[in-house]
């Protein structure tokens, strides 16, 4: 013990020391330091999770009420100007609040739902507990993280608040919309902008700062015998993502800075021969596609930070579901490297009618029909887990189901996309909007909701309610696709567009438009469902059953699986494992092997076992 | 115990701890986070110098515009942030203490004064005919002056904290002697020491990438 007292000063810094040595605690965490500003890998998870959960209805919210305008464009609705007052006079929802809603609905979506709540959620909680580690490589730097999120969500919330309304020029922010602060051309591009630019700031900085930390993690804290081919394809998934946003992230964080030079010093990077009103403004020399560039320099890779971990969760849950080993582990780790690298080289898709040089474009295409290659051996090889499996279509089951469905459905059209020739026609048409929301926004959604059903029990100790499962489930699957799907048939239709009641030849769509509208809110109330099972089955919801109890903790294997997740306590204790972490043995998906449902990666090999490679 | 084991080799008990028990890279995590935050920091610049690059493709007026020789100075003088500062993680080690207070605020007003240097040469740009809201090739310079300066100012301010605790340490030999074999705070010293050396870097290559991108 002498050692310790020498250091008492440093106790704080020796903190994570004398965890690893699954000491005694120095001091109890008080309240604040449990719940509020915790350290803990699962706390944190939980924190992400919830506050993801907000985002995700406050986004849905959003979409529900400009499909009510899209629906019902002559028709008006009282009870809206109750709660938005004048940004729906007459119950009529104003022009200007409809394009700030589709712009804030795209940015919660993408980044604080999809990019926050699912990465920060689930690299959290799985990280430490499926590589065998106490906790992340810097508990302090995790905290940190999770309050610049936090902080990004308070300023981007208030943002709905002030004067001029929330940013409202696209969750692309092309400039030079958002180039200038005039809000005689566009409200949202006052102070509405900005908070939007420092909300994406402190964005960017926590999930900067979550992946130095995931990464730093897996590479150095994993348990022995731990090798890399030995993990789960989850933490594979988490590492890669956090790699590419570390590496893409900045490119939006630069393309935002040099905006905000432009709206608030004055420069003229983005701007050039701008006239307003008549008038043409001082600025010369800028080039509004150079933020483009920056843009999609991070929006490409983004969308594959979205669906990353999606695809890892997906891959667990149904070799798990269907007690089947993944089908081509090492194709997987070899297709999760080569979309990481691939989805640099693809940015330019996104702006193939800004009059680039179609040679420069025939480049882009190539490399974005290639990153259909490791996509298309993910999904062959999901079908491959689950083909012949012994599948138990549990509600976290159906989900990843769901999710290769719709990446399969989404996948198709992007291929067409991709093709410059086609895209110069469906760019910016609801055809775009149908691909991306099937492909990234209702899939990477699967890949979630399997994530929170199977590994609820590992938060909680306790199942989701099943039916309230399956209803959700079949709700959103038909629902997803009734609301995404006629768009692929609405080609031409403008995306973005407040009302196409003044165009006659978009009459033939009114149908499907209402039809759309109608599914959406249905769909919006079936995650409501989801919420409410959620937080009754925190408190009421059926417990893991026990297997055995050593001491004061007990232990069981809900989904039998065979990761270390599940060998620590049902109870979530401070350092996860009691005693001693285990150390790992064999690959993670030793399912109906030897005559065995299921060997556990602690478990060593039998006597003339060969180990799986 | 592996505490006492772990000071006596000088090494963070924490690493220790990691050869014994886990499948790790041998770097600390904490400089394995530090290093993949440079290459996030280093992805931020290049993005910046790309953006030049594609902009000047289509812009004639960069011919008659140089680059203030101010800056050459502020240059050398971040070159001198680096030395002063590496010299004074040395005495650290070797628990030279005085010489480290004296090397690390050295350091420190060397970095302060690069920051100064860096506005004068703002104003520089400015009585050239080339304020902030002119000519597009000026507005880069200030554009990678000031975002690198914000990375300077947080290097700064962590430093002023780390020296007011120096400055204010018992002076006392044995006390200080703590500080050595505490390897917490030896790797700390050394974090922010490679930030600096970072930091350092990226200006020269922004100077360079503007000098000749100026000529
Ligand atoms: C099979 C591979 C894929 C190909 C070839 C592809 C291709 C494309 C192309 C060419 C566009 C541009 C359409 C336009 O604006 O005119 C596009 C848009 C988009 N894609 Fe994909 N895509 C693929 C997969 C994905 C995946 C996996 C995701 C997300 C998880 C995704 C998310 C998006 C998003 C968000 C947009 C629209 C962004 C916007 O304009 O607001 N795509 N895709
Ligand atoms: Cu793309």
């Amino acid at each position: 013990m002498s050692a310790h007292t020498t250091t008492t000063a440093d106790v704080h810094g020796h903190v994570d020391t004398d965890h690893i040595h699954g000491h005694d605690h120095h001091h109890e965490p008080t309240w604040m330091e449990t719940y509020i500003f915790s350290t803990d890998h699962k706390t944190i998870a939980k924190q992400f999770l919830i506050t993801g959960m907000f985002w995700g209805i406050v986004g849905g919210l959003l979409s529900v009420l400009f499909r009510l305008q899209l629906g019902w464009p002559n028709d008006t609705f009282p009870f809206l100007e109750t709660f938005l007052g004048k940004w729906a006079e007459g119950g009529k929802i104003s022009n200007e609040f409809y394009l700030a809603m589709v712009t804030m609905h795209g940015t919660i979506l993408v980044f604080f739902v999809l990019t926050g709540g699912l990465s920060g959620t689930f690299a959290n909680l799985l990280i430490p507990y499926q590589i065998g580690a106490r906790d992340m490589a810097s508990g302090f730097i995790n905290m940190l993280s999770y309050w610049f999120f936090f902080a990004a969500s308070i300023v981007l919330f208030t943002s709905f608040f002030v004067q001029t309304g929330p940013a409202s020029g696209g969750w692309t922010a092309y400039p030079p919309l958002n180039g200038m602060r005039d809000i005689a051309i566009n409200k949202g591009s006052g102070l509405g902008f900005d908070l939007w630019a420092l909300a994406m700031t402190f964005f960017i900085i926590s999930s900067l700062l979550g992946g130095l930390n995931y990464v730093a993690t897996i590479l150095n804290l994993r348990t022995k015998g731990m090798g890399m081919m030995k993990l789960p394809l989850t933490i594979w998934a988490f590492m890669f993502t956090a790699i590419l946003g570390i590496l893409s992230f900045p490119a939006l964080l630069a393309g935002v800075a040099l905006l905000e030079f432009d709206r608030l010093l004055g420069t003229s990077f983005y701007l050039n021969m701008i006239v307003v009103n008549g008038h043409l403004l001082d600025y010369r020399g800028g080039s509004p596609i150079l933020f483009q560039h920056l843009f999609w320099f991070l929006g490409h890779p983004e969308v594959y930070i979205i669906i990353l971990p999606a695809m890892g969760i997906v891959s667990e849950v149904l070799s798990v579901h269907s007690r089947k080993p993944i089908f081509g582990y090492r194709a997987m780790v070899v297709s999760i490297m080569a979309i990481v690298v691939i989805s640099f080289l693809v940015w330019a898709h996104h702006m193939f009618v800004t009059g680039l040089n179609p040679n420069l474009a025939a480049v882009f295409v190539l490399f974005t029909l290639l990153i259909a290659v490791p996509s298309a051996i993910k999904v062959f090889n999901w079908i491959g887990t689950i083909w012949k499996g012994s599948i138990r279509l549990t509600v976290p089951m159906l989900f990843a189901i769901g999710f290769v469905s719709m990446f399969i459905s989404g996948g198709l059209t992007g291929l067409m996309l991709g093709n410059s020739p086609i895209d110069i026609q469906l760019h910016d048409t609801y055809f775009v909007v149908a691909h991306f929301h099937i492909v990234m926004g209702v899939a990477a959604f699967f890949g979630m909701f399997a994530g929170v059903y199977h590994w609820f029990p590992r938060f909680y100790g306790r199942f989701m309610n099943d039916t309230l499962g399956y209803i959700h489930f079949y709700v959103t699957l038909i629902g997803g696709y009734a609301i995404f799907f006629p768009m692929h048939f609405m080609t031409g239709l403008p995306r973005r567009y407040y009302t196409f009641a003044n165009f006659e030849t978009f009459n033939n769509f009114n149908f499907l438009t209402q039809f759309i509208s109608v599914a959406a809110i249905v769909v919006f109330l079936a995650q409501l469902i989801f919420v409410v099972n959620f937080f009754y089955s925190i408190f009421k919801g059926r417990k893991v059953d026990v297997e055995r109890t050593e001491g004061e903790h007990t232990y069981g294997n809900p989904w039998e699986g065979t990761t270390l997740e599940w060998t620590a306590p049902i109870e979530r204790i401070h350092g996860n494992w009691a005693g001693e972490i285990p150390s790992v043995y064999r690959w993670p998906y030793d399912y109906s092997v030897n005559d065995k449902p299921y060997i556990s990666q602690n478990t060593p090999l039998a006597p003339g076992e060969v180990e799986h490679t | 115990m592996n505490r006492t084991i772990a000071m006596k080799s000088g090494d963070d008990g924490y690493m220790q701890e990691l050869k014994g028990s886990t499948e790790y890279t041998g770097v600390h995590p904490q400089k394995f986070a530090l290093w993949l935050g440079m290459a996030s920091m280093t992805m931020f610049f290049a993005a910046l110098t790309s953006a030049l690059i594609l902009k000047k493709g289509d812009f004639k007026s960069w011919e008659n515009f140089r680059l203030p020789s101010i800056f050459m100075a502020s240059t050398a003088v971040i070159i001198g942030v680096s030395i002063a500062m590496h010299a004074a993680l040395i005495s650290y080690r070797r628990a030279k203490f005085a010489a480290f207070r004296w090397l690390f605020a050295l350091g420190f007003v060397l970095a302060f004064a690069f920051l100064l240097m860096q506005w004068l040469g703002f104003r520089a740009l400015a009585d050239m005919g080339f304020p902030l809201t002119g000519n597009i090739a000026g507005q880069f310079v200030y554009l990678m002056a000031i975002v690198h300066g914000a990375h300077i100012a947080i290097a700064l301010l962590v430093t002023a904290i780390v020296l007011i605790l120096a400055i204010r340490a018992r002076r006392d030999p044995l006390y200080e002697l703590k500080d050595v074999i505490n390897p917490k705070r030896k790797l700390h010293m050394e974090l922010l020491v490679t930030f600096w050396h970072y930091i350092d870097i990226v200006w020269i290559y922004l100077y360079l990438f503007l000098y000749f991108n100026y000529r």
